[in-house]
């Protein structure tokens, strides 16, 4: 497993900038696009990592499924850039956020460079996934025996955010009545 | 090269005692399944099936969970999860809290032209939410079950569509939410890079077993653990948009908001910190780190939660505040818990007194708010004790027990929190919380001033309670005074739960 610094570097600085674009933008669907940058970003770096079905699977829900959906209800609701545009912050208060995000980096940058990691080395290696029947089949195995129980509450999550949406949406069609 | 084992036979199967451990979490997940089939329903209108449904299942749920309290610890799923006494005891808190507040919302709904069967299946997910929050050893279940919970609740908070405070509410609460996940799966996705597992156990486990391995990053990783969980339980200087939630949100679902999702927050608190370092064996100085965040952080919570409140003259925001000044005293018990011979057992009782009489509080107010949550400013209680006595010796219950006077719940919770603090020998953090609490009482008391020597003014309206509210209240009420008279009991329930974890 030999990460090549270039790639990592080149996605992660990818999947940074873009996301700073996400917020930054004042158009939703720019900004809705540089997050499909994002999630592209973060297969690349699944990719090397080896776990080439996180990374298909990264492609394909998030960037396609999720992502196309996003820019549907954009478009959808028409949503004009002022309506986004919430004016802007006291200068003082951009001042001490802008202080304490780099305080914050700080902090971060100088854990990691105390900290010495030891590469923990777990029974996963390549090989022995490639023994076991690849990757696709150690993942369904250790989903549903391992881990089947966050694998079901994921389910009920879901099934929540359906009533949840449901509950939202109902409302609004009939407007007050039911 | 010995080849994987993906596939463990016993974990394909369950026995028959994990089965009948796990039985609170299939009656409340059939209950909301079935819930939801029954409001789909074309012959009948769904309000009285859903309503029905939703009862049974939490009273079911309150049964058996109440029968599970004695049985000794179970691991299920790999160690994902456990169900012990301490789990139990929590459930059959979040059940009855949640069973209170659909009882009061049934009318409540009604008037606001909000009844949908939605409301009921969703408090329904967000109390299983809660059960498994408190009973997750792992920080996988731990987090879905917090989004469950959330999830349900952010819904339940902008329910009342039409009206602006409502939906800002629900944004804020929202956007603070995801904050505070972010930061918490942050925090655990950095302990999991330090210690390559997601067990709660293991984590400490490699930190007792390898000082080696308490850098500074595990250290971040945990401090961001411990800060997501104060973003989720509203303690100062998280609290900011909280009182703004709180406000906007259906008064009912305040009073559930105030009283489950902040058990069931503090429950996995307990569960996770007096494992990860609070417990015995932990390094001297992540104890100490601990002790001074949660230190600050109850002071903080408890000046700012009670002299904020003092100047409020709404009703539902004046509880707001003080909800936060009560997760100021719960954290009192939680800097104390490890040295004092009650331990967390005293922070238990408290979360279970306050639950009790916030519940109260809330239904009152249920039952006393006009059309879109109006009329709970505090000169429109003015003569309510003329106007409707029971509501006001009710509500005088619930506020004398909220300050602390004797003979209520409140009183008897605080008594026990802070003499466990003075064992524990936190003398200034005793006297700064004995000072906050003195504030209070002029807050409470000045309601009661209200209802009592104030003039009725205006005409009098006609109040409808119905059957289930007024149960609901007469049931807090009582409640309220048992366990301040009586609280024995409930003491040693909240003792073997805390220890049987």
């Amino acid at each position: 497993m030999d990460i090549s610094p270039f790639f990592f570097y080149l996605f992660a600085g990818l999947a940074i900038a873009c996301s700073t674009m996400v917020i930054l933008k004042k158009n939703p669907v720019t900004s809705a696009f540089s997050l499909v940058l994002v999630f592209f970003a973060f297969a690349g770096i699944y990719a090397l990592l080896d776990a080439h079905l996180i990374a298909a699977l990264q492609v394909f829900v998030y960037t396609g499924a999720i992502m196309v959906l996003f820019v549907f209800v954009i478009m959808l609701l028409n949503a004009d850039v002022p309506s986004f545009d919430l004016g802007r912050s006291h200068f003082l208060m951009r001042v001490s956020a802008g202080f304490s995000a780099l305080v914050l980096l700080g902090i971060f940058v100088w854990a990691f460079k105390e900290s010495s990691f030891h590469s923990i080395g777990g029974e996963f290696t390549l090989e022995k996934i490639e023994a076991a029947g690849g990757n696709t089949q150690v993942i369904s195995e250790l989903m549903f025996s391992e881990y089947i129980l966050p694998f079901e509450l994921t389910s009920i999550l879901l099934l929540a955010a359906i009533v949840g949406a449901v509950a939202i949406a109902k409302r609004k069609l009939v407007g007050g009545r039911v | 090269m010995e080849p994987l084992k993906t596939i463990r036979p016993e974990l394909l199967t369950m026995s028959e005692e994990q089965i009948r451990v796990l039985m609170p979490y299939f009656v409340v997940f059939g209950g909301a399944i079935v819930a939801m089939l029954g409001s789909v329903l074309k012959k009948l209108s769904p309000k009285w099936p859903v309503f029905i449904i939703t009862l049974a299942t939490l009273f079911a749920g309150v049964w058996v969970s109440i029968g599970l309290i004695p049985e000794g610890p179970v691991t299920l799923f790999n160690g994902m999860m456990a169900a012990d006494s301490f789990s139990n005891f929590f459930n059959t808190v979040f059940l009855l809290a949640a069973a209170l507040s659909v009882m009061v919302s049934f009318r409540y709904l009604d008037r606001e032209g909000l009844q949908l069967p939605e409301y009921n299946v969703l408090i329904l997910f967000s109390v299983l939410g809660m059960m498994l929050l408190a009973s997750a050893l792992d920080f996988i279940v731990l987090f879905i079950a917090l989004e469950l919970m959330s999830l349900a609740v952010y819904v339940l908070v902008g329910f009342r569509r039409a009206d602006r405070r409502s939906n800002e509410a629900a944004m804020k609460y929202f956007i603070l939410g995801s904050a505070a996940s972010a930061v918490l799966l942050y925090g655990t996705a950095l302990l999991y890079g330090c210690t390559g597992t997601t067990a709660i156990k293991g984590v400490v486990h490699l930190a007792q077993a390898e000082p080696a391995a308490v850098t500074p990053v595990f250290v971040l990783g945990v401090a961001m653990v411990v800060f997501g969980f104060l973003f989720k339980v509203a303690a100062a200087p998280f609290h900011m948009w909280m009182p703004d939630v709180y406000e906007g949100a259906p008064v009912p679902v305040t009073g559930f908001m105030t009283t489950g999702l902040k058990a069931a927050a503090f429950a996995a608190f307990f569960r996770v910190f007096i494992n990860l370092g609070l417990a015995q064996g932990a390094t001297e100085v992540v104890q100490r780190h601990f002790h001074d965040i949660f230190w600050v952080c109850a002071v903080l919570t408890m000046v700012i939660g009670n002299f904020v409140a003092l100047t409020q003259t709404n009703l539902k925001r004046m509880l707001a505040y003080s909800s936060i000044a009560h997760t100021g005293y719960l954290l009192v018990g939680f800097v104390t818990g490890t040295r004092s011979e009650l331990g967390f057992a005293a922070g238990t009782m408290y979360v279970v007194a306050y639950a009790i009489m916030n519940l109260g509080a809330f239904a009152v107010l249920t039952l006393l708010s006009g059309k879109d949550d109006s009329g709970l400013n505090l000169h429109d209680l003015s003569g309510l004790s003329r106007r409707h006595p029971i509501l006001a010796f009710a509500l005088s219950v619930f506020l004398l027990s909220m300050a602390g006077i004797p003979p209520t719940a409140g009183f008897a919770a605080k008594y026990l929190l802070f003499s466990s603090a003075v064992q524990a020998g936190e003398i200034s953090l005793v006297v700064i919380a004995v000072l906050c609490s003195a504030v209070s009482v002029y807050y409470y008391l000045r309601v009661l001033v209200y209802m009592y020597m104030h003039e009725p003014i205006g005409s009098p309206q006609t109040l409808r309670v119905s059957i289930w509210a007024g149960v609901a209240v007469a049931a807090m009420v009582v409640l309220t005074l048992q366990v301040g008279l009586i609280p024995e009991r409930m003491v040693n329930i909240a003792k073997k739960a805390v220890i049987g974890m």
